[in-house]
């Protein structure tokens, strides 16, 4: 690896504050921090904290081309970049977004890693080998030929992170680039990322909130809040710090939420954990010395009827005119008022079979019936009022002024009275939690109030059954767990909820059964602790189980706790309970 | 619906000619095309487009998903202008004679129908024939040998690039009204339907301009424009097979041109 100027820090920002051009708050503020070459850091913090900012400062885009006000330095090896030009950057700092399809443009995964070195004028030879090399480096060899859209989600990000390292960066900039993948691909990209930080020495420098996969990769956490850094600091420091975590909702590991709650139940591990390896340790020690108790299996409280809301019998799908046989005679039956997650890889079906639901696609074999109506014989609008589905993407559902309006326009089309729909307005708005928020523009709300609006408007449909298809991608944790919530409260009062997302924690927290999906196939449907307690099957649909549950799968059996908690709850509550019956 | 640009891989001869070729064939067809006024000339044309679908090694699939879409369009083209075409040879004379020759269907009406029925399907087979065989970087390093600046001609080609993606994103948000109880797309009425596009404008532009922007982003990242020259790793130069090519599509030309005075 090149280094430019031996002595400066890889990555220096002195006092930057910021605001994109045409408005009028400062997304960062004073923002100071050196990273030095080689190190792995994490950049934590809520949606809005400035964290994709900062990754964009990193390689000059903003200011160069994005525009705005920048006062303050941004440092790269000593060169301000606002004095150096994008294609100079573009040798310095890759940088890998979040969405994978608006960063590959070319129509092979040759062309797309050759595409950096090709606009840098290198010989052809020299490109030649930087694209074996980069292909080598993320394990795509072999997949030259391929279209970049034929590629698996962790592929895809991958194959963007050849695309920047075929530029000889000796920094690696991730912007939230594994949170839409399943976790089997969350683990490759990272794999991939170790590496160049380990072999190739590289700075890395990955905005995320997947603490439990990176805490033993990175060195160092630091944790941003309204454009500003909180703390800085080793990864055991920041996941142990209680009162930033009473303040700020960021995920830490979930071993290391147990250990922050055995602390305040007063029983300290030897070491605080953040892997699992290291909890294991602990809760043996913890534990030495106590007695077996019985142990309480997890329960989910709802009332399930035996009516049933969806049945799916031999459903195919084929898309035509290629003939991709996405669904394969995948048969189930969901009762009114159950908690369902469909969970598989990316392209595994999930959204087909949820199309397939509300009749926005047609069965090629098998029957759909759903609310008691067959899909086939039923249009969609007709549907919609039995069942509401909620889109992955809140953006392409929001078509009013204000938020009211939003919420009004599906009882609006089924032409409801005036004041029913005021009715089901106030209803829905006050479930999801927005009522203060009705006139406000919609595109204009925070992520996480944007996908509520969206859930509201289907909800004021009255709707017996949910639906909702990756409700919680792209969502911070404080606005995961808010969404499942309102999934909660929704079931709780009898609704029958499916939903679709890579996040395993919360499907072992909030499912009651889990359908697991593997090409187009169903591959296991259970209780979601059983189907946890395999997870050698599920890994086959690329999916592992929580951290948590790994802890419980780790532990030795006859410490008696349980083989397959579901969360950290049922975990502490467990081992508290065995040291309460300490002899 | 399929979209008619998008990159269907492979290693046949017409995948492999130059793009240079390949964007004069489609030029040249094209505009020769609308001067045919022989049925015979019009037929040879389409069969000769299918063929080389066939050489291309396309999905037929695809050709006959066109086709049905276009089924609708002659059929309407046809009861037109067979009604409305001037002739002397009546075939089935109006119930009302209404003068003029107006409403009756003649021969040289449906023969006329027939040739615009041709054009058409040669048309609709031509552009994908180029497209699907044809990777966008190859498009704009043909344009750009052509004499385009590099951005320009990427520019241009990334937006082709961007139109299955639009189509994709409309689908999308006309599901999401679908899914609020509209039922205008479905079996509304044309002014019910008419109604109910506006509502599209918001999340479409929205969505647009930010994957715009997230592009740009990408592509700034790996130095695009850096300087105005740049390496092409699978460099395009005119082969035998391509000036062969070239040399029959000019002749082909000429040949539907030279047709009109001898049919």
């Amino acid at each position: 690896m090149r280094r430019d100027i031996i002595n400066a820090p890889a990555i220096e920002f002195q006092d930057v504050s910021y605001r994109y051009p045409r408005t009028k708050r400062w997304v960062l503020t004073h923002l100071n921090f050196k990273i030095e070459q080689g190190e792995f850091v994490a950049l934590m913090g809520e949606n809005g904290a400035g964290k994709s900012t900062a990754c964009l400062m990193m390689n000059g885009i903003i200011p160069n081309s994005v525009g705005g006000r920048l006062a303050g330095k941004v440092l790269i090896h000593g060169l301000d970049t606002k004095e150096t030009g994008i294609s100079v950057m573009a040798t310095k700092v890759g940088i890998v977004l979040e969405d994978p399809e608006t960063q590959l443009f070319t129509t092979s995964v040759k062309s797309e890693i050759a595409f950096g070195p090709e606009n840098l004028c290198l010989p052809v030879e020299e490109i030649e080998e930087r694209v074996q090399w980069a292909l080598d480096v993320v394990r795509l060899t072999g997949y030259e030929d391929r279209l970049p859209s034929s590629l698996s989600g962790g592929q895809k990000q991958r194959l963007a992170i050849a695309a920047n390292i075929a530029m000889r960066p000796d920094i690696l900039v991730l912007d939230e680039a594994t949170s839409q993948l399943d976790p089997v691909g969350v683990e490759e990209v990272l794999q991939v990322v170790h590496d160049l930080n380990k072999k190739f020495g590289m700075t890395i420098v990955m905005a995320t909130d997947a603490s439990e996969m990176i805490a033993r990769l990175m060195d160092r956490v630091m944790v941003l809040d309204a454009g500003t850094k909180v703390v800085d600091g080793k990864p055991r420091e920041i996941f142990s710090n209680t009162g930033l975590f009473k303040k700020l909702m960021i995920r830490s590991p979930q071993v290391s939420q147990l250990a922050v709650q055995m602390e305040e139940a007063g029983h300290s591990f030897t070491e605080f954990p953040i892997t699992v390896s290291e909890a294991n340790t602990c809760v043996q020690e913890l534990l030495k010395g106590t007695r077996v108790s019985t142990v309480e299996a997890n329960k989910k409280n709802g009332v399930v009827s035996e009516e049933s809301a969806i049945t799916v019998e031999h459903l195919d799908y084929i898309y035509q005119p290629l003939n991709v046989h996405a669904v394969r005679d995948v048969c189930f039956e969901i009762k009114q008022g159950e908690f369902v997650a469909l969970i598989g890889q990316n392209g595994s079906g999930k959204t087909t079979i949820l199309k397939n639901l509300l009749g926005l696609l047609h069965p090629t074999k098998g029957k759909v019936v759903v609310a008691g109506q067959d899909t086939r014989t039923t249009a969609v609008a007709e549907m919609a009022r039995h069942v509401g589905f909620v889109l992955q993407n809140p953006d392409q559902q929001l078509f009013a002024e204000t938020v009211e309006d939003e919420v009004a326009y599906g009882p609006k089309n089924i032409k409801l009275g005036q004041e029913l729909i005021e009715k089901r307005v106030a209803e829905s708005l006050e479930l999801v939690g927005l009522e203060d928020k009705r006139k406000e523009f919609p595109p204009a709300l925070a992520k996480g109030d944007r996908a509520k609006v969206v859930i509201a408007s289907a909800l004021a449909l009255d709707p017996s059954i949910i639906v909702l298809d990756e409700p919680t991608t792209g969502q911070d944790y404080r606005g995961c767990h808010q969404i499942m919530q309102i999934a909660q409260s929704l079931h709780e009062q009898g609704r029958t909820v499916v939903f679709v997302t890579h996040h395993m924690a919360l499907v072992a927290e909030y499912a009651q059964r889990v359908i697991v999906l593997c090409g187009g196939k169903v591959l296991l449907d259970d209780v979601t602790e059983s189907v946890f307690s395999k997870p050698d099957v599920v890994r086959q649909a690329y999916i592992i189980p929580p951290q948590i549950t790994e802890l419980g799968q780790a532990l030795p059996p006859e410490l008696g706790l349980p083989p397959t908690p579901l969360t950290v709850q049922t975990m502490s509550t467990a081992i508290l309970d065995r040291l309460n019956h300490r002899d | 619906m399929s979209s008619l640009i998008a990159y269907y891989p492979g290693k046949t001869i017409f995948h492999r000619l130059d793009p240079r070729v390949k964007i004069i064939f489609m030029l040249l067809i094209s505009t020769a095309i609308f001067t045919v006024k022989s049925i015979l000339i019009a037929g040879l044309v389409l069969l000769l487009m299918v063929i080389l679908w066939f050489v291309a090694r396309l999905p037929l699939k695809v050709l006959m998903s066109f086709m049905k879409i276009l089924l609708g369009i002659i059929f309407f083209l046809f009861v037109v202008q067979a009604i409305l075409y001037p002739g002397d040879t009546p075939i089935i004379k109006p119930l009302i004679p209404i003068g003029n020759g107006i409403g009756q269907i003649t021969l040289e009406g449906i023969l006329f129908a027939v040739l615009l029925s041709l054009r058409l399907m040669a048309m609709i087979i031509l552009l994908p024939l180029v497209s699907f065989t044809t990777p966008v970087q190859s498009f704009a390093l043909g344009m750009v040998k052509m004499g385009l600046p590099y951005k320009l001609a990427y520019t241009m080609t990334t937006a082709l690039n961007l139109v299955p993606i639009l189509q994709a994103e409309i689908g999308v948000i006309v599901d999401a009204q679908r899914l609020r109880a509209m039922k205008s797309f479905e079996k509304g009425k044309l002014g019910e339907k008419l109604r109910a596009y506006p509502a599209l404008v918001t999340p479409l532009v929205i969505g647009s301009m930010r994957r715009a922007q997230l592009m740009a982003v990408a592509m700034d990242s790996r130095a695009f424009g850096a300087s105005k020259n740049r390496t092409y790793l699978e460099d395009e130069h005119m082969e035998t097979r391509d000036w062969v090519f070239l040399f029959l599509s000019v002749l082909i030309t000429a040949g539907m041109i030279a047709g009109n005075y001898l049919f």
